[in-house]
C-alpha cells in the first residue's frame, strides 16, 4: 500500500486530518438529523460533499475500499438531493448506515495512523447502501444496482442540446489519467452549473485509464457563464495535452438559464475556482461551516509546533524577568529603564496570552463523541436515553482535551451501561421513560469544571461498602465511613461494581483509570449521588498547567512557589504562644475560630538552613482540596509569573509529584525554585 | 541502547568511538565512553530536592534546562567533601535523558581500542560499576559501566 511510500507522508497526514474533521462534520450533522427526524436540504449537500471529499482525496491516495464506501453513500445522498421526498423511505435504515459507514472511515483512519494499515472490507455496508440506493430510484431504475456503470451509459444517449461538449487528452505517461480526469472535474465544478463526463466517475476504476488515454475523456458541461470560463479552466488544469471543443450547446443557453438555476446545488456557485481538488473540497467545506456558524475557519498546525513556540514564550518570560530583576540593577535609579521593561512585560504577556489561546480547542467536538456513544449504547442495550449537553464551547487546552477524552467516554459508559434503567423499570419507578445523561463544562476562572450526570440508578452506599470489604480494600470499620468516603471507593484500584463484563464497561478498565488520567493533567474528582436519584460526578481541571502565577518564598537557601490560587494569605507572628503544641509535636494555630496545622517546610523537606525562630519567619494560609494549613517559611520574595517544568523523568523513582513538588521553574536569575502543591504536601 | 564500546571494531564513525572522558575521584582514574559525554561544566549552584537518595545532589539549570545531577563520590560510596574549583559536572545523555555527573576533576580524553580493555577484577567491592579497564602511560584508567551506574535509578523510567 502506499503507505510505505515515505514522499506521501505528508500527504497521508494532511488527508487523515482533513478526513477526520470531515467525519467529525458528518456524525454531527447526522445525529442533530436524526434527533429532528428528517434531514434539511443543506445538510443532505453538506453530506453529499463531505462524502465526494473524501471519496476523491481517498482515490487520490488510492485508499480504493474508503473511496468506493465513500462513492456509495455519496450515490445515496446524490439520489436525495434530486429528490428529497424518498426521503422518507429510507429514513431509519440510512442512518445506520451511514453511521456504519462514517464508523468504519475512522477504523481505516486509524489503522493508517498506526503505520500498519491494512485494508478494511466495506462490502457489506456497499451492499447495503446499495440496495437502499435501489429502493429509493424505487420505479425510476429498479435494476440499478451497479450505478457506476448505468450512467456511464446513459451520459452519453441524453446529452441535452444546450450541454457544451469538450473531448480532453491528458499528456503521454503522466499516469492515474482517471484521476487526473476527476480532479479536472471538481475544478470545472465551479464555473459549471450542470456538468458529467465519459466515462462517468472516473475516479472509481483504475481500469478507465486505458480508455482515458486511447478517447480522451469527454467533459459534458452546461457552463455557468460562458463556454470560455470552462475552456480557461482547462488550459489551466495540470497535465492537459490538448482538447478539442465537440458542441458548444451555445442555442439555448439563455432561455433555459433561469430554470437550471434553481436546480443547480448552491455549493458549486459558492466554492470559486481553485487549483486542486483537495482544496477546493477544503473551501467547501468551509463555505459551509461559515453558513453553519458550527467551527471556526481553522488552520492546522502541527502540535509540537505549538508545543515549541510555548516553550519559547516559557524562555521569554523568564528572560524578560532576568534583564527587569538583574541584581546589577539593585539600588540604582532608572526611569526610562522601567519603562521600558513595563512595555516589554505587557507585550510579553499579550504573546503569553495568545500562545494560550491557540492552544485552547472547546470541548465541541468531544462532546459529540459522547453523543455517539449514548446513541449506539442505548440502542445495544435497549435503553432510552439522551444526552444533554451544555458549555461545548468552553475552551481548554489541546493537552488536557485530550486527556479527558478516554475518563469522560468511561463515565458516559458506565452510566449508559449501569445507572440509566431499562425504559419500563424506569416508568415502573414513576421516571420519565426517557433518561437523561448531562455533560456541562463550565470556566471558573482559573479550573474548568466538567459535570457527567444522570437520572439513573444512583450509588448504594451499602452495596458498595459490602463490596468493597468483599474485596479487602477497606482500610477501617465499615461504620467509620462518611458517604462521601464511600462513593470514593469506587475511584480505588481493584474495585469495579458490576460482576458481568459487558461490551462496554468493566473491561478491566475502572473509575481508577479514571482518577489517575485526570489526575495527570492535574484534574480532581468528585462523587456525588442519591440513591434512586442519579449521579453526579464533578471533574476540576485547571485550565492550563504551563505558567502559574506564584509567590516565592524562601527557606534557607531554597526557593519554593506557591500558586497563588492556593494562598489565602499570610501573616507575622508577633507572639510564640500563639501556636499550640500537640503532645506528638505537631502545630496548630487557630485564625477566626478555626484550627489550622502548621507544616514546617523546613522539618518537611529536612533542609538544614532557614529559621527555626517562629516570630522571625511567615506564615502563609494556604487552601488545599482536603482542608486548609499553614505554611511556615522565612520569608516571601515576591510575586512572579513561572513556567512550570516537571521534573526531569529521570528523578522519577522517587515520585515527587505525590510529596507536595508539582514541577520546578527556572527563576529570572538562573536559580530553580520548586513549584508546591498543597494537595499533595501533606501526605506523608 | 547501543552501547558504542562494543561496536568498536570498525573504523570510528565520528571521531567519538573508543575514546575515553577521564576524570578523577581522589587518586584514582575512571573514564566515560566520550560518545555519553554531552559537555562538561563547572560546579553551579545546585537546588537541593527533597527525598531522594543521598546521591542525588539535587538539580541545575543548564541553559532553561532542568537535569539533575549525582555525586560520583556518594554514589561510589566514597566520602564527600567540599567542592572546589577543580570540581566538575559531566553532562551525559543516557537513555535520551541527560544527567550530570559530579567528579573531582576532569583530567583529558583518551583513546584506546576494544582490544586494549581488560576485564574488571572479579569478586571485588572495588569493582562495582566498572566495566573494563585500561592502561595509559602509568595510569590505570577504570572505565565506568554508566548502564549499571545508573541502574537503580534508570528502572523506575520504563514505564
Amino acid at each position: 500500500m502506499s503507505t510505505d511510500d515515505f514522499a506521501m507522508d505528508s500527504m497521508l497526514e494532511v488527508f487523515i486530518h482533513e478526513t477526520n474533521e470531515m467525519l467529525e462534520q458528518l456524525d454531527e450533522i447526522l445525529l442533530d438529523s436524526e434527533r429532528a427526524k428528517s434531514i434539511t436540504d443543506e445538510n443532505i449537500n453538506s453530506i453529499f460533499r463531505i462524502t465526494h471529499t473524501i471519496k476523491g482525496s481517498a482515490a487520490m491516495m488510492s485508499f480504493n475500499t474508503i473511496s468506493s464506501l465513500a462513492h456509495t453513500v455519496e450515490d445515496i445522498f446524490y439520489l436525495l438531493r434530486e429528490d428529497p421526498s424518498k426521503l422518507s423511505i429510507v429514513f431509519d435504515s440510512i442512518f445506520d448506515l451511514v453511521f456504519q459507514a462514517s464508523d468504519f472511515f475512522k477504523r481505516e483512519l486509524e489503522s493508517l495512523q498506526s503505520g500498519e494499515y491494512h485494508e478494511g472490507d466495506a462490502s457489506a455496508i456497499i451492499a447495503s447502501l446499495k440496495e437502499q440506493a435501489a429502493i429509493i430510484k424505487g420505479e425510476k431504475a429498479p435494476e440499478a444496482a451497479d450505478g457506476a456503470v448505468k450512467t456511464a451509459a446513459s451520459a452519453d444517449e441524453d446529452i441535452p442540446a444546450d450541454m457544451a461538449k469538450i473531448r480532453v487528452f491528458f499528456e503521454t505517461d503522466c499516469g492515474m489519467e482517471n484521476i487526473r480526469a476527476f480532479m479536472l472535474l471538481t475544478q470545472l465544478q465551479s464555473c459549471c452549473e450542470k456538468l458529467s463526463s465519459i466515462p462517468a466517475n472516473p475516479e472509481a476504476d483504475a481500469n478507465l485509464c486505458a480508455d482515458i488515454i486511447a478517447n480522451g475523456f469527454i467533459v459534458i458541461c452546461k457552463p455557468q457563464h460562458s463556454l470560455d470560463d470552462v475552456i480557461k479552466a482547462i488550459e489551466n488544469a495540470l497535465n492537459i495535452k490538448s482538447y478539442e471543443v465537440l458542441s458548444d450547446g451555445s442555442a439555448p443557453v439563455e432561455e433555459e438559464k433561469s430554470a437550471a438555476q434553481s436546480q443547480a446545488s448552491p455549493a458549486a456557485g459558492k466554492a470559486a475556482p481553485i487549483a486542486d481538488s483537495t482544496a477546493a473540497a477544503v473551501a467547501k467545506v468551509e463555505a459551509s461551516n461559515i453558513s453553519k456558524g458550527v467551527k471556526q475557519s481553522l488552520i492546522s498546525v502541527n502540535q509540537t509546533k505549538l508545543d515549541q513556540l510555548m516553550d519559547l514564550v516559557g524562555e521569554i518570560v523568564t528572560a524578560e524577568s532576568m534583564v527587569s530583576s538583574n541584581p546589577d540593577l539593585k539600588g540604582l535609579r532608572l526611569d526610562n529603564f522601567t519603562k521600558s521593561v513595563r512595555e516589554l512585560r505587557k507585550l510579553t504577556d499579550e504573546l503569553q496570552d495568545i500562545v494560550m489561546s491557540i492552544r485552547m480547542v472547546p470541548l465541541q467536538s468531544t462532546f459529540h463523541k459522547m453523543d455517539r456513544i449514548v446513541r449506539d449504547m442505548g440502542k445495544k442495550l435497549g435503553k432510552q436515553a439522551e444526552l444533554v449537553t451544555e458549555g461545548g464551547d468552553t475552551e481548554v487546552d489541546k493537552t488536557i482535551n485530550d486527556a479527558i477524552v478516554d475518563p469522560l467516554m468511561h463515565m458516559i459508559r458506565n452510566s449508559m451501561d449501569h445507572a440509566i434503567e431499562m425504559p419500563e423499570e424506569r416508568v415502573r419507578l414513576g421516571k420519565p421513560e426517557m433518561g437523561t445523561v448531562s455533560l456541562t463544562a463550565k470556566n471558573t476562572g482559573g479550573e474548568i469544571l466538567i459535570t457527567v450526570a444522570d437520572d439513573g440508578a444512583g450509588l448504594d452506599p451499602e452495596k458498595l461498602l459490602a463490596k468493597a470489604k468483599a474485596n479487602g480494600i477497606l482500610t477501617k470499620p465499615e461504620s467509620a465511613y462518611t458517604e462521601k468516603e464511600i462513593f470514593n471507593l469506587i475511584m480505588l484500584p481493584g474495585f469495579s461494581t458490576n460482576k458481568q463484563v459487558t461490551e462496554y464497561s468493566g473491561r478491566g478498565v475502572g473509575m481508577d483509570v479514571v482518577k489517575k488520567n485526570l489526575e495527570q493533567v492535574g484534574g480532581t474528582i468528585s462523587i456525588a449521588s442519591e440513591k434512586g436519584k442519579g449521579t453526579t460526578f464533578t471533574i476540576k481541571i485547571p485550565l492550563t498547567l504551563a505558567i502559574v502565577d506564584g509567590m516565592n518564598i524562601a527557606v534557607g537557601d531554597n526557593i519554593f512557589t506557591v500558586p497563588i490560587t492556593a494562598i489565602r494569605q499570610s501573616f507575622k507572628i508577633s507572639d510564640e504562644s500563639q501556636i499550640i503544641v500537640n503532645a506528638d509535636g505537631s502545630e496548630m494555630i487557630v485564625l477566626r475560630g478555626d484550627c489550622y496545622p502548621i507544616y514546617r517546610l523546613r522539618d518537611l523537606y529536612n533542609i538544614e538552613s532557614g529559621t527555626d525562630v517562629v516570630t522571625e519567619g511567615i506564615m502563609i494560609q494556604v487552601d488545599s482540596n482536603s482542608s486548609g494549613f499553614c505554611i511556615f517559611a522565612d520569608e516571601l520574595l515576591g510575586e512572579y509569573q513561572v513556567v512550570v517544568k516537571p521534573f526531569p523523568i529521570f528523578l522519577n523513582k522517587y515520585d515527587l509529584k505525590n510529596h507536595g513538588l508539582s514541577g520546578c521553574s527556572v527563576l529570572g536569575d538562573g536559580s530553580i525554585s520548586l513549584i508546591l502543591d498543597v494537595n499533595s504536601l501533606t501526605n506523608d | 541502547m547501543a552501547n558504542t564500546e562494543t561496536t568498536a571494531n570498525s573504523v570510528s564513525i565520528d571521531g567519538l568511538t573508543d575514546r575515553y572522558l577521564l576524570f578523577k575521584i581522589d587518586d584514582a582514574n575512571y573514564g566515560l565512553p566520550l560518545s555519553l559525554a554531552i559537555e562538561i561544566i563547572t560546579i553551579q549552584s545546585i537546588t537541593k530536592l527533597p527525598r531522594v537518595a543521598s546521591y542525588v545532589k539535587g538539580i541545575v539549570n543548564l541553559r532553561g534546562k532542568v537535569i539533575p545531577v549525582l555525586d560520583v563520590r556518594a554514589k561510589l560510596g566514597l566520602p564527600e567533601h567540599e567542592y572546589d574549583d577543580k570540581t566538575c559536572i559531566i553532562v551525559l545523555d543516557i537513555h535520551d535523558m541527560h544527567v550530570g555527573l559530579i567528579v573531582d576533576m576532569v583530567s583529558e580524553v583518551a583513546s584506546a581500542l576494544p582490544e586494549q580493555l581488560m576485564p574488571p577484577p572479579k569478586n571485588d567491592k572495588a569493582a562495582t560499576y566498572i566495566a573494563s579497564v585500561f592502561q595509559k602511560d602509568d595510569k590505570i584508567i577504570l572505565n565506568l559501566d554508566c548502564e549499571d551506574f545508573f541502574k537503580d535509578d534508570l528502572e523506575q523510567t520504563r514505564v
